[in-house]
């Protein structure tokens, strides 16, 4: 009788200490959501930041979808200039309303509590409760195998209040939103293009390959121009990179196969400051297929006949002079 | 005759002008072998209009003021330079001033330990930004300057006398501008090899590498019980183990190192695997084979990502792009790349 009250009680400590155990938070990454506005009004903008906690684990990819309730809130704008994330597989964009996807890697890992993978500014359309989201989400770890981290997600509830009379309306410098940062005026930071060819993609053909960072507002868009004669691509057009004349970004198809043009490369980050980049040719021109080379020697010629004209007539002044002196000396 | 000859000069002097310009141009891009990078922006400082690229002109703040700009009081003064002058704007209180913005440039110095006489890679954001040369002591040291204030994740490897690279060592800093910042007291993981990729169960198996002179290698061997060994580094930063592989069981295992050296610890080295099993295989040198380098250009870089991210998604991806056969290019694929990346 003992043994079986006493088994009764191991079993009974065991359920327990199972459901102690299981009712531990899983240890993992976390994904959430931090804003620094307290208070939100109708009518009024304000961002909300999308953070990443890698419990000490070092993540080197991330990817997920953001929901937000379209029917009180407007997505004004996406930031993902001070990001921990690198490169960009799915740069943050709007999928469909009310949602915006992401995916993107940052090499050798992040290890952090609160890396920042980008914010979103909102205008507050309506008065109501809300919620922001984080669906499908993803985080791997940095171990070479793609292995997946357990992740907790953290949702972001806001209650937007009726609107203020009288609101002094969002700072807005050079048209962009700027709540209580500094506008950003520094261009995107300097990059160096490489063209590339591999059998895998556009048949084997030569592909331009760019990407830089802006720190302040993002990179909003590149645009792109090939130029054999470089004192004529003033006259050639910049194309978006990603427009519909140019679909894809990079990696991009390059027109000019013969790798004999110059390749600039613009960077204009979402304030509309602007970083150059230029890659001279793979493979020169010959001299007289260069228009330069031709205007160089064409203003050389005029020269040369101006000045001789102009020694000659200068001589034949001097001789005139000359000959008048003798005659009037005669 | 004297106005005739006046006209031909001036015509002359702008031929001159415009030649000399055209010349110096075409020189100017023959010249540049890699990249010219710059910045248009066209606006005219001091002339009262705030222009893009300007944050002010004399008295046009485009509508900014020291409390749009985050300060509780204050008036907002305009710079010679059309930049905010916030030294009279306050925070809270009406207390001390917030000096206005050095004009200093924003940089971050690196040092540590790699490999005596290694090549240091620096990557910024990914990208390789800079490569120095370490000492015969295995010391080095690195600047970058030029950057602008933000979000930063610096890495850093090195490559030891045979040509391995050690794993990359990543470090997320906020750059602030007008300051420089300094990531001291780095230390490069071990570089790791084995000989053989199969041994014989009692054969010896030799784990070898490179650290930095001197330094206390402790060797890992996963096992049903992890196994740590130690080794000493020599004058030349190089580590051998002969493992004894009598006490193991057969089936596969993975090794890395660490160092250690007056009291400061490097990270993991990158795992490499072997068996203990029925022969003996040496193992063999595959150059530069790297997971990851889809072009075979011994770097894992932007370019490969941005083959990878062509096949994102898309129906029958190369198998030598699909990194974990799986039949698709998703995230996994471009994680593992991120592992081995080298800018």
């Amino acid at each position: 009788m003992k043994i079986l009250k006493l088994l009764s009680k191991i079993r009974n400590c065991i359920i327990v200490g199972l459901l102690i155990f299981m009712a531990l938070p899983v240890f993992g990454a976390e994904i959430f959501f931090d804003s620094k506005t307290p208070t939100i009004t109708s009518g009024a903008q304000f961002q909300v930041d999308l953070l990443l906690n890698t419990e000490n684990k070092s993540i080197n990819a991330v990817e997920g979808k953001v929901i937000f309730p379209s029917e009180i809130l407007e997505l004004k704008e996406i930031k993902s200039g001070n990001s921990i994330i690198n490169f960009w597989v799915n740069k943050p964009k709007i999928k469909q309303n009310g949602q915006v996807i992401f995916s993107g890697i940052t090499p050798g890992g992040y290890k952090g509590k609160s890396g920042l993978l980008f914010s979103l500014i909102f205008l507050a359309k309506n008065q109501g409760q809300g919620t922001l989201e984080v669906n499908n989400a993803r985080t791997l770890l940095n171990d070479g195998k793609g292995t997946e981290a357990p992740l907790s997600i953290f949702s972001y509830q806001f209650n937007i209040s009726q609107e203020v009379e009288n609101q002094t309306p969002p700072p807005n410098i050079n048209g962009n939103l700027i709540l209580n940062n500094l506008p950003d005026t520094e261009p995107p930071e300097a990059f160096v293009p490489k063209i590339a060819r591999n059998p895998s993609i556009f048949g084997n053909k030569w592909f331009l390959i760019f990407e830089t960072q802006d720190k302040g507002s993002g990179i909003d868009h590149y645009e792109v121009k090939e130029v054999r004669h470089p004192s004529f691509g003033i006259f050639s057009n910049w194309v978006q990179a990603g427009s519909p004349y140019m679909p894809s970004a990079s990696p991009l198809l390059l027109k000019d196969q013969e790798l004999r043009s110059y390749i600039f490369v613009k960077a204009l980050d979402k304030a509309g400051n602007e970083k150059i980049a230029m890659l001279s040719p793979k493979n020169s021109l010959p001299w007289y297929e260069n228009y330069d080379n031709w205007l160089i020697l064409i203003i050389i010629i005029v020269i040369i006949l101006i000045v001789s004209i102009v020694t000659i007539r200068l001589l034949l002044k001097r001789a005139k002079i000359s000959r008048k002196y003798i005659r009037k000396k005669d | 005759m004297k106005k005739k000859q006046k006209n031909i000069f001036i015509f002359l002097f702008i031929f001159f002008l415009g030649s000399i310009f055209l010349i110096s141009y075409n020189a100017l891009f023959a010249a540049s072998e890699a990249v010219i990078n710059a910045t248009i922006k066209i606006s005219v400082c001091g002339n009262n209009i705030k222009e893009d690229g300007e944050q002010c002109d004399v008295n046009d703040f485009g509508g900014a003021t020291c409390q749009s700009l985050g300060y509780a009081h204050g008036t907002l003064f305009c710079k010679p330079s059309c930049e905010f002058n916030i030294s009279n704007c306050t925070s809270g209180g009406g207390g001390g001033g917030v000096g206005s913005v050095s004009s200093s440039p924003t940089a971050v110095n690196f040092s540590g330990r790699a490999y005596p006489a290694s090549t240091v890679s620096i990557l910024e954001d990914g990208q390789l930004a800079k490569t120095v040369m370490a000492g015969s002591d295995a010391n080095f040291n690195a600047s970058l300057s030029g950057l602008t204030s933000g979000n930063y994740t610096f890495a850093v490897y090195s490559e030891d006398n045979q040509g391995r690279r050690s794993s990359l060592d990543t470090f997320p800093v906020i750059l602030t501008k007008g300051e420089t910042t300094t990531v001291s007291n780095i230390f490069i993981s071990p570089t790791i090899a084995v000989d053989k990729s199969e041994v014989v169960k009692g054969d010896n198996l030799v784990i070898f590498g490179q650290s930095a002179p001197g330094s206390d290698i402790t060797i890992s061997i996963n096992s049903q019980q992890e196994i740590f060994v130690n080794a000493k580094a020599d004058d030349t930063g190089a580590y051998l183990y002969n493992l004894n592989t009598n006490s193991l069981d057969l089936g596969q295992y993975i090794t890395k190192s660490k160092a250690g050296l007056n009291g400061e610890l490097s990270p993991f080295s990158e795992a490499v695997s072997f068996t203990v099993g029925a022969e003996s295989i040496l193992n063999q040198s595959e150059g530069c084979s790297l997971k990851g380098d889809l072009n075979n250009d011994c770097h894992v870089n932007l370019v490969d990502f941005s083959i990878m991210a062509y096949w994102y998604n898309k129906a029958n991806p190369p198998a030598n792009i699909d990194l974990n056969n799986d039949g698709q290019i998703d995230l996994f694929d471009f994680s593992i790349t991120a592992f081995y990346w080298t800018g």
